[in-house]
């Protein structure tokens, strides 16, 4: 889609917006930043000059959770405005220079931290995987950045990587010939840097003869199936193959995790794409873990502001952060564990679980780790 | 006001695993990638600016292979007008491509040569200020600021020290440009494919009346790795454990 501030409007169907406010009353970051969806719309709606609307730093704070468009009632399709607004501040060049170096390193090295391709699958060595192309599978197991290059989150693979070996799953890995899927530099607004990352990624899909794809990140898995154009072959999400797993009987946990255990919610794979069950469905089969329920779950869910480029645009945001707020929610509730399903999840509400000083009252995990524990 | 920027095709290593080519005098790179060097990003932008505030035109020269073109793009995307590629000659060094650089801009009329302080390659940090004195003109070398007031530069340089110093300087001059003397836009991809329309003028080295086999007044004999120093310690344990260790070293070396 051509971005035109002059077709916004019709574009993002502004002119259906009623002014309810459902939008501003569940925005995650509307206590932390001046962005204020109910305004963005009026103002976008009414104005004369749209540039006049692109200087705002609090562009940068939302963290596209998509919550407003989700609750909204006419059908205004405020994330699409906000990814609108920063692709034309992005093809001015104005964006905040923690954004720029994300998409320079991307285009470069096909990921935002600048990591060297070459090292893209250091993480798998001595695990005994399949790199695709040295040797053939029909499942492809789409790593992604941060659990490729960020050593927390390279546990999540580790243990994905232990559990589908237990199950004799035949898959594999792209290694270094795998590049970022784009779903954040969309979000961020490069929209043709993302054209070119689906382009590519889609070319080597189809080299691969590939008949499945399995996502660690629930952002990949959304870019792959909501934003990819063409994408022929079925994706799902490691928490959705391991649910399969579970209730085939073919993945047996035998190992008791004794533990009062709670579930943050990814907004890509709960609100954006509606997996709520599988992940509650894994953490019940575990045994001994005793699943607890926050209030704010489900479609209800609480950001943790991971999101829509918020790892690489910090700042224009102030107070404390949606993590700590969540993590205090999660040890009032009893739990010893927050468990998620999402790399970006997993970093922000660990970074709150330190900041917070509870680290001696809970820890933060993702359902592989839990699951590749209690195997 | 009509400014030269000349710039330099890279390779990132700052991330990268390096190996030394089998002859010893370079590093491999067939496995890195190339960018524009980082300051002459900042000299390019430091151009579209001065341009937007006094007109003119701005070309971007560079030498270099035929994959050079896609910096000059990308200097295309940020504002310059004209690009100019030069053959590369069968090797270089700094001096050198002063020279190639000289004999390219001497018979055309620039009132501003920029580049930038040095190359993240070889950080060689020689060619801006070599170029001024082939061509004759004055040039200040680490710029920080730049203001023009008619036929004269006003620009601040870094000194050592955190020391600036104000010059003034006779256009037409040579000045190479110092990273942060401005914030280089973002370059979107859709600008760059836009750029690429754009023409771009590549020529050799007998163009300009040299040759590709230049001779060398120097040339790399050998690169190598720096030694691995034995001062270096690496403490192992707990936090706790490396703290107990490092006191334990300070409280002894203290004396």
């Amino acid at each position: 889609m051509k971005i035109d501030p002059k077709t916004f409007i019709q574009d993002y169907h502004l002119n259906v917006c009623i002014q309810c406010g459902i939008c501003t009353g569940g925005c995650p970051v509307k206590f932390r930043s001046p962005l204020n969806m109910r305004r963005l719309v009026r103002e976008t709606f009414f104005t004369a000059n749209p540039s006049l609307l692109f200087k705002r730093p609090e562009l940068w704070a939302c963290t596209t959770c998509s919550t407003c468009t989700l609750r909204c009632p006419a059908g205004v399709k405020n994330v699409e405005l906000i990814v609108g607004l920063r692709s034309i501040l992005t093809h001015q060049g104005e964006v905040p220079s923690t954004v720029r170096d994300a998409f320079e390193n991307t285009f470069l090295h096909g990921n935002p931290w600048g990591r060297f391709r070459d090292r893209r699958a250091d993480w798998a060595k001595d695990l005994g995987v399949k790199i695709l192309g040295e040797e053939t599978a029909e499942t492809l197991l789409y790593v992604g950045c941060a659990p490729s290059y960020d050593p927390r989150v390279q546990n999540v693979s580790k243990a994905l990587v232990k559990i589908f070996q237990k199950v004799d799953l035949d898959f594999g890995i792209l290694g270094k010939k795998e590049s970022c899927c784009g779903n954040e530099i969309r979000r961020m607004g490069e929209q043709t840097l993302f054209k070119k990352l689906a382009k590519d990624n889609l070319a080597l899909f189809k080299k691969f003869g590939l008949k499945k794809i399995i996502t660690i990140s629930p952002h990949c898995f959304n870019a792959f199936k909501n934003e990819y154009p063409d994408m022929s072959i079925p994706v799902q999400h490691y928490t959705q193959v391991i649910a399969d797993l579970i209730e085939i009987g073919r993945l047996k946990m035998s190992k008791g995790l004794e533990t009062h255990t709670t579930y943050q919610d990814p907004c890509f794979l709960g609100k954006q794409n509606m997996i709520f069950e599988e992940p509650r469905k894994i953490l019940s089969s575990i045994p001994g873990l005793n699943f607890i329920e926050m209030d704010r779950s489900r479609e209800r869910s609480f950001c943790c502001e991971g999101g829509g480029g918020r790892m690489w645009a910090e700042g224009a945001t102030e107070g404390t952060r949606n993590g700590e707020i969540r993590i205090k929610e999660a040890v009032a509730l009893g739990a010893k564990v927050i468990a998620t399903a999402c790399p970006f999840c997993l970093l922000t509400l660990e970074d709150a679980a330190k900041i917070s000083g509870l680290t001696d009252q809970i820890v933060v995990k993702d359902i592989a780790e839990l699951v590749s524990e209690a195997m | 006001m009509n400014i030269a920027v000349c710039v330099k095709r890279i390779p990132k290593t700052a991330e990268a695993d390096l190996f030394i080519e089998k002859d010893g005098k370079d590093i491999k790179k067939d496995h890195l990638v190339f960018h524009l060097n980082d300051w002459d990003s900042y000299a390019v932008r430091e151009a579209a600016i001065l341009k937007e505030k006094y007109g003119g035109t701005v070309t971007v020269l560079t030498v270099g292979p035929e994959e050079s073109k896609e910096v000059l793009t990308r200097c295309l995307a940020m504002g310059a007008d004209r690009a100019l590629r030069i053959e590369k000659p069968i090797s270089s060094n700094g001096h050198l491509m002063a020279k190639i650089l000289a004999q390219a801009i001497k018979n055309q009329s620039f009132d501003l040569i920029l580049t930038g302080v040095q190359a993240e390659d070889d950080g060689y940090g020689q060619v801006g200020v070599a170029l001024a004195q082939m061509l004759g003109l004055p040039h200040a070398a680490i710029v920080t600021h730049i203001e023009i007031d008619g036929e004269r530069a006003l620009v601040r340089r870094e000194l050592e020290g955190g020391i600036e110093e104000v010059l003034e300087l006779k256009l037409p001059a040579v000045l190479t440009i110092q990273t942060g003397i401005n914030e280089p836009k973002y370059v979107s991809l859709a600008a760059i494919l836009e750029a690429e329309e754009k023409d771009m003028e590549e020529i050799h080295l007998e163009k300009i009346g040299l040759t590709p086999n230049e001779p060398l007044d120097a040339a790399i004999d050998q690169v190598f790795f720096p030694p691995v120093g034995k001062m270096a310690e690496i403490l192992k344990g707990s936090p706790e454990e490396v703290v107990t260790q490092l006191t334990e070293i300070i409280k002894k070396k203290k004396g």
